[in-house]
């Protein structure tokens, strides 16, 4: 490896707190990560040095300010490979920017037109569209769920959808067909997760954005759980909208970009209106300023903006590809203790041996039900019989932060037939030593709260 | 489920940890009977629960006076929770049931190192399901 999270850690200063009596163990950063000590300081040192409303009055700190506020936006711009920054829309959130959308192109959908989103998302993709629909008279439908495991990138060893075209390609055997039929002359807009925030699963959205747009569909990819652990490159990728939170890539709550092609980003309506974003006001008209201000109205979150940027930098200051072979790297010690790698054993054969501790470890195993692929950087599970808020409790008596419950997926959760899963999510700091205790503890607490 | 309220008090009271009270939750999680499936159904769903909670009341000693009360969760430690909070309202007269201030009582238990904020809304939905029922 070519970082050492043991001297990365030292950059969170929050991670060496005591939770419950115990060594904090944060692995719950699916929902958010903690924030380096450089971000810290660059929200700190802006409040310190520059502090003053932005793209309006001509002092010095004014000036400073608009710097720092704009240079952040080129940050972003470079971090996923936007042609200029004018494309970095600021916005609250993943949410937010979905929502700019969504209302954005209400004037351009029709009754009956269609919106395409996939089974694996989170409610920040799923419940604007529904709404929009309602507004409209236009259809919601979804990708369904088997189709959207089925060509999960994460098996990508089974399933070559990045390699070469050949014969084997099941894209082009049968994926391609299956998805197709879902595009239509009437699908207007295709939203569809990178990586599902509940089960880690990768959605071939490449494949995806180049179907929509053989139906002329506007995409929008959410990005919230990628940007953290992959190289994003909207150029590439293609998409019409891409959306993502600063807070779960090591920045700031509050900050999160919409980016957009120029085309589609003029094409929304402003959802918002207000001072920034306007050029010329009379009490009768109003003439909206040009990208990327014309989408961001009111005083924006500048120290956000600049705090994002140096989350930026943080990211880029290492080899992420070592900090993403890390992150699965600890999924995966984590996958392989919880399933049950033994050799299929008949049903209802009893153990000969007498049941050791051992043993009795890979008993409680049989009750573990992993709905994450092993090629993730998180692991999300069920244990048959035992609450996940319960598990979650104990854990948290123990130090370990994971998050229980629905994960903003309801349908998702209804489509598996659960109430719920544990989700252990990974960051650049988490350790070995880290992982193992939560194994440890995760089989303390089923054997304490397994039915007698 | 007969615990009464002192002894629940003395033994939550004793945790020094977290853990402590995890684990002495869910051994008194133990002592409530589980309902049936038939039981478990919307209509005795307590809305504003993290984990699922079903509480029912039936008349105690045969009489309208008297409230004896059945409860359930998919989750231990709120079948432990429900222990403690039945062990106040068990038995006792619906005027009784009125006037007590369960959340005050609830607070001297010493579960508050067990009760998140989000638990605490589910605990206050329970407390005013039982004031609604025993009527």
């Amino acid at each position: 490896m070519s970082f050492d999270p043991i001297l990365l850690r030292q950059q969170f200063s929050i991670l060496s707190l005591n939770a419950n009596g115990h060594d904090l163990v944060y692995l719950d950063n699916a929902a958010t990560t903690q924030k380096p000590n450089c971000v810290l300081a660059a929200i700190m040192d802006y409040y310190q040095t520059s502090n003053a409303n932005v793209h309006r009055g001509t002092h010095f700190l004014s000036d400073k300010a608009t710097n720092c506020f704009e240079q952040a936006r080129i940050s972003l711009a470079h971090f996923i490979k936007a042609p200029t920054e004018s494309h970095i829309i600021w916005s609250k959130g993943a949410t937010e920017a979905i929502n700019i959308v969504a209302y954005g192109i209400e004037g351009q959908l029709e009754a009956g037109d269609e919106i395409l989103i996939s089974s694996l998302e989170h409610h920040a993709n799923l419940v604007p569209w529904q709404q929009l629909a309602k507004r409209t008279g236009a259809i919601l439908r979804i990708l369904p769920f088997d189709l959207c495991l089925g060509s999960s990138l994460n098996t990508a060893s089974t399933l070559p959808l990045t390699s070469p075209l050949t014969n084997d390609d099941p894209w082009e055997n049968s994926l391609k067909k299956e998805y197709s039929e879902y595009f239509t002359s009437k699908t207007k807009l295709f939203a569809c997760t990178q990586v599902s925030n509940a089960i880690g699963t990768e959605l071939p959205i490449q494949k995806l954005i180049q179907l929509a747009q053989s139906v002329g569909a506007l995409t929008l990819i959410d990005g919230a759980q990628a940007v953290a652990h992959y190289l994003v490159n909207v150029s590439e990728l293609d998409c019409d909208f891409y959306v993502f939170s600063g807070h779960k890539m090591y920045g700031p709550t509050g900050i999160g970009v919409l980016y957009g092609k120029t085309q589609a980003l003029e094409q929304l309506t402003p959802y918002q209106t207000g001072g920034e974003m306007v050029q010329q006001v009379s009490y009768q008209e109003t003439v909206f300023n040009q990208l990327p201000y014309r989408l961001e109205a009111g005083t924006p979150h500048i120290e956000g903006a600049i705090g994002l940027a140096a989350a930026c930098d943080f990211l880029q200051s290492h080899d992420r590809q070592a900090l993403l072979a890390w992150e699965k790297h600890l999924a995966k010690r984590v996958y392989q203790a919880l399933s049950n790698r033994e050799p299929k054993k008949e049903p209802n054969r009893e153990p000969k041996k007498e049941p050791s501790r051992e043993l009795n470890k890979e008993l409680l195993k049989k009750n573990i039900q992993i709905y994450s692929p092993e090629d993730s950087t998180m692991v999300s599970f069920t244990v048959a019989g035992i609450s996940p808020t319960d598990l979650n409790g104990f854990l948290d008596s123990k130090g370990i932060a994971v998050r229980s419950g629905q994960h903003c997926a309801h349908p998702l959760m209804t489509e598996l037939g659960i109430s719920g899963t544990i989700r252990a999510s990974f960051a650049c700091y988490n350790t070995e030593q880290e992982v193992d205790y939560f194994i440890k503890t995760l089989f303390e607490a089923i054997e304490l709260l397994e039915e007698e | 489920m007969v615990v009464s309220s002192a002894t629940i008090k003395e033994q939550l009271q004793a945790c020094h940890s977290k853990e402590d009270t995890f684990r002495t939750l869910v051994a008194l999680s133990k002592r409530l009977p589980r309902l049936s499936n038939e039981e478990k159904i919307e209509e005795h769903k307590v809305i504003g629960c993290e984990s699922a909670v079903w509480l029912i009341t039936e008349d105690g000693n045969g009489t309208k006076e008297t409230r004896h009360f059945k409860a359930d969760s998919d989750a231990k430690l709120m079948r432990g929770v429900l222990v403690a909070i039945l062990s106040l309202v068990e038995g006792q007269s619906t005027q009784t049931i009125q006037k007590i201030d369960l959340a005050d009582k609830l607070a001297e238990l010493n579960l508050s190192r067990y009760l998140t904020s989000s638990r605490n809304n589910g605990i206050n939905a329970i407390i005013g399901r039982i004031k609604a029922i025993s009527n």
